[in-house]
């Protein structure tokens, strides 16, 4: 169900934030697997909050204060 | 009694007093107190017949009874009597006895049960009577069955049920006639009708019910059941009283009729709003000839118009209102169109807030801009639709509080139409950001937007007058409106996009000196989707109100048709373009432009920017999303989504720039991303990356990243 990577348009993003960066060989394939990981802590955290509010579908809100907590997490 | 005890009036007489007396001689029982003289004949009829009328049949001889009773002995009274041994027994004792007979027959039901029963049996056989099985009432739960099913039951349907079995077995009256003190489980005075009201009797057909019988024998048992108060507490006396009342609650209803709810609205005042209409309309443009009378007349015309004139009115194109009155046929045109549409919440405060600074710019906006219209109706959306006046002071609402501040500009339409662009702005950009709850953001870009788009129309033209009083304006306006831009954004997306346009194409149409914009507005406003037809709509309206500026004085709200006519064509590209330009600032305008309409955006992506930004697939974040969340997600959260995602990739570029610049490379490598994600807590001592790449990549990947050792010395992937 999950679909191939889209190596080509990541690796096209990263070099429009930062024309002068290369990636190596197999590199945005971890690109990839870091964005998976973001998604899935994002979920996560969505759900919790739906979970909170006793909310059966996720609503921006609870995906607004998600991304809040993950963003600063993802900050490395 | 007689007829049902015929065979057994003895017996069941004798069993009376015996029964008491017998056990506690053989048995040796306690003594039971001394019982009176008890008819047990109708206890021992057949007992096919569920209702047993207890307490109204007349008693049996109470000799022959007796001596029938004997016969049956103990079994048959432990064995049928429990319960219905209460049921028979006279008032005297009620509880004692029967709770101490009914102990002393469950206690020796069992053992006795078979010998009593059929020495009963044998003799209500002899008596003609239908006997009754073996555990009828052998077991407690049979014998509480029995008690139940004799229960006579009240129940709504069918209070006229057993007439027919009443006539089937005459003797169920008689026995009906003795009044039982059973208190709790049986009604005496009811019994006749219980009888005829029992449910569980299944052998017999049921007669047909009659609601009229039924009601009429309701409300001859009300008044029967209202006189006991002993009763009251039994459940078919509760039963029997819902059902009477149930029947009584319609009648009720039916009497007050239809009631509808008498909706509440403010009376409108006719004397200070026709007022306050001339004042507005003698401060505009200097335009005093037609405003006052007419307007007034025009505003209670307006006012007393039907929806359906109204609606009519409003579908004319390239109608030149003459004034203000048919301005404000249109606009009470649209008002119920868009009142009806949606409520808006907002509309009440905001109405409330500023009526006069409203009707100040009342009529002026409103004949001006018909982009105002829109925001207006966002306001008046949830208004009613009889209340134009209200209408238009709450529409005119926004602009209205913007126009406070502009009371001194001698060109009042001007900024009431910049603002009313900049509103527009906000509604596109609140459409295509998509971001709901963001207010704030409405507001900034509202400034920005307004600000860009009138600049970048202006600039085309030249004309820099205008655009700096825009800009001002659009600042003024926009603290002021970011009330209207949330009920706009509302408005608009609930509103059909087309229904909205059209008829504010068509008022723009004749305010505005250029019609070829709106022709073409016009032209594409089916094809349009909400947020496409708003930016023509802006652009539409930003030149005209742009033309407006150029002539005020002359300018009279009754418009120059043949202006229109006049308008190049260019302008459109003109004004669309630079619409778009303030687009593409949108992380979601790229997929938004495919949205654009065929004719006009045609000429325009060939000029406009080809490459769209690398974008990962919508698509696949939403699959990923959704299988991580397992849960349903609604489509504004996968907006939020994107938007989380764009800015992790640029978070991520800038760490991933900097892990590799602190280790003096120029490339990104693996061990960087593996740094990035310890530090973001995903790798971990307990975790190695391994871990993570072996769960979460397919295998292709998982082949390519995680070296393998295979036979003959090698490693795959070869380093």
């Amino acid at each position: 169900m999950k679909r191939t990577a889209p190596r080509s348009t990541l690796r096209k993003i990263i070099k429009k934030h930062k024309p002068q960066l290369r990636l190596a060989a197999n590199a945005d394939l971890l690109v990839h697997l870091s964005f998976l990981l973001f998604l899935h802590r994002l979920a996560e955290e969505a759900r919790t909050n739906a979970f909170e509010n006793k909310s059966k579908i996720i609503k921006p809100e609870h995906t607004i204060s998600a991304a809040k907590v993950i963003l600063k997490k993802s900050r490395g | 009694m007689a007829s049902r005890g015929g065979g057994t009036p003895a017996a069941s007489g004798a069993s009376g007093p015996a029964e008491l007396q017998l056990p506690q001689g053989p048995r040796g029982l306690s003594p039971p107190p001394p019982p009176p003289p008890r008819n047990y004949a109708d206890h021992n009829a057949p007992r096919r017949r569920r209702n047993y009328p207890p307490h109204t049949a007349p008693r049996p001889l109470p000799a022959l009874a007796r001596v029938s009773r004997e016969e049956a002995g103990g079994g048959n009274r432990w064995a049928v009597t429990g319960p219905a041994m209460a049921d028979r027994r006279p008032r005297a004792r009620p509880g004692l006895r029967r709770s101490g007979h009914n102990a002393r027959a469950v206690a020796q039901t069992g053992s006795s049960v078979e010998n009593k029963s059929k020495s009963v049996r044998s003799t209500l056989a002899k008596q003609g009577l239908g006997v009754f099985p073996d555990l009828r009432n052998g077991t407690p739960r049979l014998m509480l069955k029995r008690v139940m099913q004799n229960q006579p039951q009240v129940s709504p349907l069918a209070p006229l049920i057993s007439n027919h079995e009443d006539t089937k077995e005459a003797h169920s009256e008689v026995p009906s006639q003795r009044v039982s003190s059973m208190g709790e489980l049986q009604l005496p005075d009811v019994a006749p009708e219980d009888t005829s009201t029992t449910v569980f009797n299944m052998k017999k057909k049921r007669r047909k019910f009659s609601i009229s019988e039924f009601e009429r024998a309701a409300e001859s048992r009300l008044p029967q059941y209202q006189a006991q108060s002993a009763l009251d507490s039994t459940v078919m006396t509760r039963s029997l009283r819902m059902s009477v009342g149930s029947l009584l609650a319609p009648d009720t209803v039916e009497k007050r009729g239809l009631l509808r709810r008498p909706k509440t609205r403010r009376a409108v005042d006719m004397q200070a709003f026709e007022g306050r209409v001339e004042q507005n309309l003698l401060k505009s443009k200097g335009q005093n000839d037609l405003v006052d009378s007419q307007s007034a007349s025009g505003i209670r015309t307006s006012m007393l118009t039907s929806d359906a004139e109204m609606m009519m009115n409003s579908t004319e194109l390239f109608v030149q209102p003459l004034l203000d009155e048919e301005s404000q046929n249109k606009l009470s045109a649209l008002e119920p169109q868009l009142s009806d549409s949606k409520t808006s919440a907002q509309r009440s405060p905001i109405s409330d807030a500023d009526q006069e600074e409203a009707r100040l710019e009342g009529l002026v906006s409103s004949v001006s801009t018909n982009q105002e219209r829109t925001q207006r109706y966002s306001k008046s959306t949830g208004l009613d639709d009889e209340h134009v006046d209200r209408m238009s002071h709450v529409s005119p609402e926004t602009p209205a509080k913007q126009g406070e501040e502009k009371q001194d500009h001698s060109q009042q339409s001007n900024p009431v139409a910049k603002i009313s662009v900049a509103e527009e702005e906000v509604v596109c950009t609140a459409e295509r950001g998509a971001s709901a709850g963001h207010s704030e953001h409405l507001e900034k870009k509202l400034a920005e937007k307004a600000e860009l788009q009138i600049t970048a129309g202006h600039a085309s033209r030249g004309e820099t007058e205008v655009a700096p009083s825009a800009g001002k304006e659009v600042e003024e306006g926009s603290t002021g409106a970011h009330s209207s831009p949330r009920a706009e954004h509302e408005i608009t997306r609930g509103i059909g996009a087309e229904s909205l346009g059209r008829p504010s194409h068509a008022f723009s149409s004749f305010e505005k000196p250029e019609v070829t914009p709106v022709d073409e507005t016009d032209e594409q406003g089916d094809e349009l989707q909400d947020e496409a037809m708003m930016l023509n709509l802006d652009s539409s309206v930003g030149e005209p109100a742009e033309d407006e500026a150029e002539q005020p004085e002359s300018q009279e709200v009754s418009m120059k048709t043949p202006t229109f006519v006049r308008a190049p064509p260019h302008k459109l590209l003109l004004s669309a373009k630079p619409a778009k330009a303030s687009a593409p600032s949108f992380p979601q305008s790229s997929p938004l432009k495919l949205l654009q309409p065929k004719t006009a955006p045609k000429r325009l992506r060939t000029s406009q920017k080809k490459p769209r930004e690398p974008q990962v697939p919508r698509s696949l974040i939403k699959a990923i999303f959704r299988h991580f969340a397992k849960m349903p997600v609604t489509r504004d959260a996968f907006q939020i989504v994107e938007k989380c995602s764009e800015r992790y990739f640029k978070q991520l570029s800038d760490d991933l720039e900097a892990y590799s610049h602190h280790a003096g490379r120029k490339t990104v490598e693996a061990a960087d991303l593996e740094v990035l994600m310890r530090r973001q807590g995903l790798v971990t001592d307990k975790m190695p990356l391994r871990v993570l790449i072996e769960r979460h990549l397919p295998l292709e990947y998982r082949r390519l990243l995680i070296p393998v050792a295979v036979s003959g010395n090698k490693v795959i992937p070869s380093k």
